[in-house]
């Protein structure tokens, strides 16, 4: 009995104790040894402990974001984040698309790989109201968020389920199929054109990549080889040789596919609405086709010119969506 | 023997063994030690009188011979002691006034750290024979025996708040000019790897000018903020000891900062803050040591000061502002009525207080937030005890995000323990410390230019009056380890801040320089 009076006096005297366990934060728990079971009469005396306790300090003035909305942390500039526009990642833009589709209300917030927990861009924080606290979500969680339906708070996606962008079963084969297209193929060819071709390393990923990070052009050099040593290491992971045609190639010929693929619909999979699959697409479709974004090698986008329907797939999805 | 046999022969070959082993070797060691002093006295005040009595005698020197500097360059040698020849004075030196400069000339060579100490030092007439030398001549020679070249040392370490195993390369007088070079990798609690070299050379013969430049790249946990800072980075710095006492640096600091790995609940601020910022900085430090023993102080002064300027102007670099911390301790010895001489007991009390004034970058007219790596944290075992480690000021969440101005303050009353030694380094302490963290506010009108930051640091400053600091009170013992202070503290938290975290019971501390 004496005990459970106790227990709301340490939380009524101890607030900073209180506030560290309401942050859900075990991490400095161990630090504490071991407890014994200290003698109540030690207990009453330390609970008294501290006299006075007055309200917290002020957080330093950061860059960060409003805390009451979902903010997703993506690759952008603080321009672009402002004015909702699309991600120049391919990787952010595919989530920063998808949660669009699904009708989230969110912002996002220029980062970098270093503030994420699974060390790659993008994750989400969810609004400091909804149930998940503010444990970040990186990407592979994202959809099972969404499934969830843990955005309570902020405003809940319209409509989910039938743009899910997930095809029925019999087709899980075909959407495997392309989507490793897109993984491999699209993707390999990319990290060629932006990373190792020199030109476009230069009018492409150094401003977008490399810049912002630190004004100090040694540290930049040092960013920069670093990127490219990054993607000379991806693209060899899959062949023994880079072969800038073979890869080229490749690209060209998922791009077809998936042209064929998307024939005169809206949406892949003649679905009402777009899906994840979409977004996959728009996501590089869109860097590519972008006019602000001066490629000085254009092999990659001329490719994909060719093929009008994805041109106006990314078309469409801009206007809608962004 | 009174003692009844059956306890008999074991105990008392204990006892003997154990008075030869305490008291009976410390008596011998100290009677060794009280003739050595008494002889070593003597020869000094016989030379003293000899001296004393030739003082005013008019002597040259026209030769410092100086054997078995092997590795030594002689026209560094010469640059200490080409002064002190006669031949470059422009009156004659007595007696007294020659070995004074001689002695000084010695002391540089001994604050060189190349040479074993004491060096040796004659003095001889030259043979008045050679038609080359004058009645006054006098011919002085040294003696020096180099210090080992290379040392390499292993080991474990304890720093402040943390605990490393080390491995150093030290390269004395690599260039036979007093330069040191100092290679060092560690490993440790806290600093999971630090890598560091450095060159320090005397700058004109003169062991109390010196020139240092090195490189680092670490990368440090800090728990206390959810993340691990990679360091890679260079300075470059004039170190100038004047005569009179205290110590001045002034260095250039170029630092490529990373705040990475975050952990999984990390607070937004973190993130905010997390990746590269590259600080390109010039700093000042000046520091007066007068206490008697920097780890337990009975008397003195020490006093330290620090000014930074990042970022302004030419400097360039990712990070603006300007930053001053000063940090003073006194001791007073506390007398005891009816306790002749030294009792042990002492009053310390330290302060700190520091603040971190942003500023525009470059030519830019407004100037930034500061970031994690830049603001001050305070709490733990060497600042403010009775505290975790960084358990003062602003949180965010678990977080302590530190802040952009504090104050610290520290009363200590030092005394012997009960049946040891003052001599012994043990003390007890009763001590009451307390501190503010603050971050700058928000600035009440839109932006961040002069006008608005100027006012806001105005306004933090004044809120370091409102309301009493965060304190906590206790007792503990005290450990004068040779090279760190050892505390075991038991404390209470008496005032706290929401968020703030004190320690109640005790807890453990290791530092050099403790508030």
């Amino acid at each position: 009995m004496p005990k459970d009076a106790s227990a709301p006096t340490l939380a009524a005297t101890d607030p900073a104790n209180h506030a560290r366990t309401s942050a859900g934060h075990a991490e400095s728990q161990p630090s504490r040894a071991p407890r014994l079971k200290t003698p109540e009469i030690v207990k009453r005396v330390f609970d008294r402990f501290p006299l006075r306790t007055y309200e917290a300090c002020e957080l330093p003035q950061g860059r960060t974001s409003s805390r009451d909305e979902h903010a997703l942390f993506v690759f952008t500039t603080q321009a672009d984040a402002k004015a909702g526009r699309s991600s120049y990642n391919p990787g952010c833009l595919k989530w920063q698309a998808y949660l669009r589709f699904q009708g989230l209300d969110f912002v996002t917030v220029p980062s970098n790989n270093h503030a994420s927990p699974s060390g790659a861009l993008p994750y989400l924080l969810p609004a400091e109201a909804t149930s998940s606290g503010r444990a970040p979500i990186p990407s592979t969680r994202l959809q099972r968020w969404l499934k969830d339906g843990d955005q309570s708070g902020a405003k809940r996606p319209q409509d989910r389920g039938s743009g899910e962008g997930r095809p029925s079963a019999d087709n899980q084969m075909r959407y495997d199929a392309y989507l490793s297209l897109l993984d491999h193929k699209i993707r390999n060819a990319y990290l060629y054109t932006l990373y190792l071709c020199p030109s476009n390393f230069d009018s492409i990923a150094r401003p977008l990549y490399v810049d912002p990070s630190t004004s100090n052009s040694l540290a930049r050099l040092t960013v920069s080889i670093q990127l490219r040593d990054a993607a000379q290491a991806e693209l060899l992971k899959q062949a023994a040789t880079i072969d800038a045609e073979v890869l080229y190639q490749g690209s060209c010929q998922a791009f077809e596919a998936l042209s064929e693929l998307l024939g005169e619909g809206r949406y892949f999979f003649d679905e009402q609405k777009p899906g994840l699959f979409d977004a996959s697409v728009f996501a590089y479709t869109n860097i590519l086709l972008d006019e602000t974004k001066t490629w000085k090698e254009t092999r990659m986008l001329e490719d994909l010119r060719q093929f009008g329907n994805l041109v106006k797939h990314r078309e469409r999805l801009l206007q809608q969506y962004f | 023997m009174a003692a009844p046999l059956g306890s008999g022969d074991d105990g008392i070959f204990e006892q003997l063994r154990r008075k030869q082993g305490a008291k009976v070797l410390e008596e011998k060691a100290r009677a060794a030690e009280a003739e050595e002093l008494a002889r070593a006295e003597k020869a000094q005040r016989r030379l003293g009188d000899l001296i004393s009595s030739n003082s005013t005698l008019p002597c040259t020197i026209s030769n410092i011979h100086i054997i078995g500097a092997k590795h030594t360059r002689p026209g560094f040698l010469r640059g200490i002691f080409d002064p002190i020849l006669s031949a470059n004075q422009d009156h004659p030196y007595t007696l007294a006034e020659a070995i004074n400069e001689v002695s000084r000339g010695v002391s540089k060579l001994h604050k060189l750290d190349i040479y074993q100490q004491p060096i040796p030092l004659s003095i001889t007439r030259p043979d008045p024979t050679n038609s080359s030398s004058t009645p006054t001549d006098i011919d002085i020679y040294l003696n020096l025996r180099e210090k080992s070249r290379i040392l390499l040392k292993t080991g474990t370490d304890v720093g402040n708040a943390e605990g490393s195993a080390y491995v150093n390369a030290l390269g004395r007088n690599v260039f036979g000019g007093g330069e040191t070079v100092n290679l060092n990798a560690a490993l440790g609690t806290r600093t999971r790897s630090a890598y560091q070299a450095s060159f320090d050379t005397p700058v004109l013969s003169n062991p109390d000018l010196r020139w240092e430049s090195g490189g680092l790249a670490s990368s440090t946990q800090k728990p206390f903020a959810s993340h691990e800072e990679v360091l890679k980075g260079g300075w470059t710095k004039l170190k100038w000891a004047p005569e009179g006492g205290g110590a001045h640096e002034f260095a250039y600091n170029g630092v490529w900062r990373q705040v990475t790995s975050l952990a999984g609940g990390a607070s937004p601020t973190i993130r905010a803050d997390a990746g590269d910022s590259v600080k390109s900085s010039i700093s000042h430090v000046w520091a007066r040591d007068q206490r008697d023993n920097p780890l337990l102080p009975t008397r003195g002064l020490f006093r330290k000061t620090l000014l930074e300027l990042a970022g302004w102007g030419p400097l360039q670099g990712d990070v603006a502002f300007a930053k001053a911390e000063v940090e003073a301790q006194s001791a007073l010895p506390v007398p005891i009525p009816g306790v002749q001489g030294e009792t042990g007991v002492s009053f310390t009390t330290g302060l700190r207080a520091g603040l971190l004034y942003p500023l525009p970058l470059g030519l830019e007219s407004e100037s930034k937030p500061s970031r994690i790596n830049d603001r001050f944290q305070l709490g733990g075992p060497t600042d403010v005890r009775g505290f975790r480690l960084s358990g003062l000021g602003p949180h965010d969440g678990s977080d302590a995000v530190g802040g952009d101005l504090y104050a610290a303050g520290s009363a200590n009353l030092l005394f012997p323990l009960p049946r040891v030694g003052i001599d012994r380094p043990f003390r007890l302490q009763a001590f009451v410390n307390g501190g503010r963290l603050l971050a700058l506010k928000r600035s009440s009108g839109k932006g961040n230019d002069s006008e608005n930051v100027k006012q806001a640091a105005v306004s933090t400053v004044s809120e370091l009056g409102n309301g009493l600091p965060s304190i906590s009170a206790g007792l503990g013992l005290i450990y004068a380890l040779p090279m760190a202070r050892v505390e075991l503290n038991f404390s209470l938290p008496l005032v706290l801040r929401k968020g703030e975290e004190g320690r109640k019971g005790l807890s453990f501390g290791i530092g050099i320089n403790m508030l």
